[in-house]
């Protein structure tokens, strides 16, 4: 009987920084996947009728990055300190922000509407954000690959996990940018990553 | 000794939940504000070129709600454990969502000097966040009035001043929430924050 139960639908989408955080930890867990026909009927059992939501002992959690960085914390991947921690949350916030213009282009119906929208969405937010995140690696990475002070934080995971799901549509965003390529390099290298990146079901979102 | 500046307009806005922060600490800070006008000027000298920032022994954090999870922390604000910090997350973030939805339409009244849109939100918007916000409270408060195990956090002190703002438009938004409704009474009361009220500067938002 696991301790953490993490509530989702069967894809990456915003449930997967967490799912990478548990790779990472090496921790267990039940990864409750719900198929869209089935989510209605479990609706009502999540406290805002939304998911992701975590049950940590019985307690559930809303709000896919507090998830996040509550497992960050649990499994020493926050930062060290609580200015670390801060400027771990100041990065995961711009890579949230990077995420928050995704979704009107990624969600739109009409499809002219759509093309156009993400057009807009890869040539202008696009590289306004990823400019903003080299800014912040070089500003508290101390010199290092790792968004903060030369170590893996889930800042870094949250990162490689948007990345991928933006490079499935343009394979080419990061080109202007090394230093963020070679931190989501460095993220697939680790290990447990690598292993965890190989065998987990493969959605297309 | 630790300094601390806090860089903001002169508003409350993205920047008055740090400042409640600190009253409620007892916590001296620099209270930077610019004007409009100067903020041009300004703007090159902040990592993303956006504020608030806080600048923390000299160096600089921006993103707000990273701001001020920082400072509780500092403080004793943002929960006593892991899991009591990601409650207060987690309600936090939902104040954000409604936040989110507030500013665009707060932007469009300024503009057009229409008050569909306000109405329109207040009507169709405003509910669904402050029953998810309720129902997080009757959750997570420990049967006081607080949001998170019976102590004041920085959400309710984020939430109080996101509602003072909203409530100008209609003083009865909390008629039908009476959790919400006391637990805004609550943090007025707290000696900290009933003197800062009285003594901060008035702005409109």
């Amino acid at each position: 009987m696991s301790r953490y139960k993490l509530y989702f639908f069967n894809g990456r989408g915003r449930a997967e920084v967490s799912r990478l955080i548990f790779a990472i930890a090496g921790q267990k867990y039940e990864d409750i996947r719900y198929e869209g026909s089935e989510w209605p009927s479990y609706k009502a059992e999540m406290p805002l009728r939304q998911m992701p939501v975590l049950e940590f002992e019985g307690t559930k959690l809303p709000q896919s990055l507090s998830i996040a960085r509550f497992l960050a914390k649990q499994f020493n991947l926050a930062g060290r300190d609580n200015f670390e921690q801060a400027k771990v949350d100041a990065v995961a916030d711009t890579i949230s922000d990077l995420l928050g213009k995704f979704i009107p282009p990624r969600f739109e119906k009409d499809k002219t509407k759509k093309q156009e929208l993400m057009k807009k969405f890869f040539d202008e937010k696009v590289p306004k954000h990823l400019q903003n995140l080299d800014v912040l690696g070089k500003l508290y990475g101390n010199d290092g690959p790792f968004f903060v002070d030369n170590h893996l934080t889930w800042a870094d995971l949250l990162f490689y996990d948007i990345l991928e799901t933006l490079l499935g549509i343009d394979e080419n965003c990061l080109n202007n940018y090394p230093w963020l390529k070679q931190n989501r390099a460095e993220v697939e290298k680790q290990p447990r990553i690598a292993e965890y990146l190989k065998s987990r079901p493969k959605t297309p979102h | 000794m630790a300094t601390y500046k806090l860089h903001y307009f002169n508003l409350r806005g993205r920047g008055e939940v740090a400042r409640l922060i600190f009253a409620a600490a007892g916590q001296q800070f620099d209270d930077i504000r610019y004007e409009r006008a100067e903020w041009p000027s300004h703007n090159a000298e902040m990592p993303l070129g956006q504020i608030p920032v806080l600048e923390f022994n000299g160096v600089k954090l921006p993103q707000s709600l990273a701001i001020a999870r920082f400072l509780a922390k500092q403080f004793q604000f943002a929960g006593k454990d892991n899991l009591e910090q990601a409650k207060v997350d987690a309600v936090a973030d939902t104040v954000a969502d409604l936040m989110a939805k507030y500013g665009p339409t707060y932007k469009e009244q300024m503009e057009t000097k229409n008050q569909a849109c306000i109405q329109k939100f207040l009507a169709e918007e405003l509910p669904r966040h402050l029953t998810n916000l309720e129902t997080l409270g009757q959750m997570y408060s420990d049967g006081g009035y607080f949001f998170v195990g019976n102590h004041l956090t920085w959400v309710d002190l984020f939430l109080y001043d996101l509602l003072e703002t909203i409530r100008q438009h209609d003083d009865h938004i909390l008629v039908k929430y009476s959790w919400l409704k006391h637990n805004h009474e609550e943090v007025e009361k707290q000696p900290k924050i009933a003197a800062y009220l009285k003594s901060r500067t008035q702005t409109p938002v």
